[in-house]
């Protein structure tokens, strides 16, 4: 046997340099990213490189992760949650986070502004690398405030809700946090309108911040600083809702029907085709829903026969608009997601 | 002149001759066009490229090569036409990947890499990709023949403080 013919070492995989085997794993679902940091050291060190996450992006191989806080109240504490297939799992190397508040994801990281510890309340803004999991300390709200809410319109977050945290209704405005640069805007831009509590939540669309309190519904428009009254949108008492291609929508628990509202054409409709989501029995008092990648998650409390325990009950929806403007809903996945004492507080999307 | 044909040559001495549309989809050489030092009697040397590998690399070139004309040619092309060609391309990709053994594979994205053909460095990555996907650790290891360098303490250690992500 001619040996030199055979002496040439073999190509493996361990002889590609590592902007290759980034290129390789950046096409590996994000899911399978803690098998991989088993293989070998070079395979972990590849799975906590940055560059990973960035070609990642760069390649469009991103994906849709999302994530939860959820209040334990066996351990009384708020702790971040991450959906994987089983369900949601809790994530260990997140502290826990203030209450009451505010949450938004900008890409691979999730902004956490303001909120109350046990200690008092915080003027904090924590980010979330949701690639390594890692917390952060970035900046402070230049003014105390309370019982916010807050969305993001090209890469500003504005914080809605009480200043200084005093009783008076005329003390609310918003502050906004440039994501680019981490600087906030000096001033505090004034509401339109006396406007209440704020707690179902807000969402954006086209640019525009949509509220609502227990009586009204209002609409802001940083680019021109307006403010409006948005009646049609206010018929429905919407709460916790999310927008999927300009089109808002929430679970009204107490009919159980699926409604979205269009915008443009300031209508509610009803999405076909998703039947009763509720399982049974039927005693949900709330209901939660976040959009990932043009979909649907809709969260549920299914309260079971043990006192004070609730299981959390999603269905994963897909949505097709129909012509003449219907919205059709395909249930691609319904089940229990946490099994426990715990109570909902928020759902990010996240893109990792 | 010719049809623009240019010669290649491997690092172990064989010669491969190449329409130059084909050949410009490596940036590397469509430099080496561009500020003109092809002359055309002689072969352009590629010295991290050997004879079986510069073959697997000219065999895409060239198929793609006609897909990309097909591009200009059928702006209009419907959509099912597009599907129905797109699925075409697809088919062939699968197939020329299929046909080679793991280690050809890492030496034809190494070449890839060094000629700088960015879509055949996406299919080569992916190919390799959907190999690693939803296998265990010991089953990339076993693929890959890759040694496993953690000690069992190690191991053990990352297991648990990536138990939770496991779910």
């Amino acid at each position: 046997m001619d040996f030199h013919r055979f002496s040439k070492p073999p190509t493996l995989i361990t002889s590609l340099p590592d902007e290759l085997i980034i290129d390789i794993i950046a096409r590996v679902p994000i899911s399978n990213y803690p098998t991989i940091s088993l293989v070998s050291r070079r395979f972990r060190s590849t799975i906590a490189s940055p560059e990973l996450y960035r070609r990642r992006s760069l390649l469009q191989c991103t994906e849709h992760c999302l994530y939860a806080l959820l209040y334990n109240s066996q351990t009384r504490d708020y702790r971040w949650y991450i959906r994987r297939r089983n369900g949601f799992v809790l994530i260990p190397s997140l502290p826990p986070m203030p209450a009451h508040g505010s949450f938004v994801s900008v890409g691979s990281k999730i902004y956490v502004l303001g909120g109350v510890y046990s200690s008092g309340v915080t003027s904090t803004v924590l980010t979330i690398d949701c690639t390594t999991h890692t917390m952060q300390h970035i900046s402070n709200i230049p003014k105390l405030m309370g019982d916010t809410v807050a969305g993001i319109i090209d890469g500003k977050i504005y914080v809605i809700g009480l200043s200084e945290l005093s009783k008076d209704k005329n003390s609310k405005g918003i502050m906004v946090f440039n994501t680019k640069t981490g600087i906030w805007e000096p001033e505090m831009i004034k509401l339109g309108f006396e406007i209440g509590r704020l707690w179902p939540g807000c969402v954006v669309m086209e640019g525009k911040i949509y509220m609502r309190d227990v009586e009204n519904s209002f609409v802001y428009e940083p680019r021109e600083d307006k403010w409006e009254r948005e009646e049609m949108l206010n018929s429905k008492k919407w709460e916790y809702a999310c927008v999927v291609d300009d089109i808002l929508y929430y679970y009204d628990v107490f009919k159980k029907i699926l409604r979205a509202y269009d915008i443009k054409h300031k209508c509610w409709r009803e999405v076909e085709g998703v039947g009763r989501l509720l399982p049974e029995p039927s005693r949900a008092l709330w209901s939660y829903t976040v959009s990932y990648g043009g979909k649907l998650a809709v969260f549920l409390p299914k309260e079971i026969h043990k006192k004070n325990t609730t299981e959390i009950w999603c269905a994963e929806i897909a949505l097709e608009r129909r012509q003449g403007g219907g919205i059709l809903g395909n249930v691609e996945w319904g089940g229990v997601v946490i099994d426990g004492d715990f109570f909902y507080v928020r759902c990010l999307s996240v893109l990792v | 002149m010719s049809s623009n044909m240019i010669m290649l040559k491997s690092s172990d001495g064989a010669s491969f001759e190449i329409e130059e549309a084909a050949a410009r989809k490596s940036k590397i050489i469509a430099n080496m066009i561009e500020v003109e030092c092809v002359d055309e009697d002689k072969a352009i040397p590629l010295q991290n490229v050997t004879g079986n590998i510069l073959a697997l690399v000219i065999e895409y070139c060239n198929k793609h090569i006609v897909d990309d004309d097909d591009d200009v040619a059928t702006e209009e092309a419907s959509e099912e036409e597009e599907e129905a060609k797109k699925k075409k391309v697809d088919d062939w990709e699968a197939e020329f990947m299929n046909s080679m053994s793991l280690e050809t594979m890492f030496e034809l994205l190494l070449a890839a890499n060094y000629l700088n053909i960015k879509s055949l460095i996406d299919l080569v990555c992916q190919t390799i990709a959907n190999n690693i996907k939803d296998k265990t650790p010991e089953e990339v290891r076993k693929i890959f023949s890759i040694e496993n360098d953690f000690t069992p303490e190690e191991e053990e250690e990352i297991r648990k403080e990536n138990a939770w992500a496991f779910g």
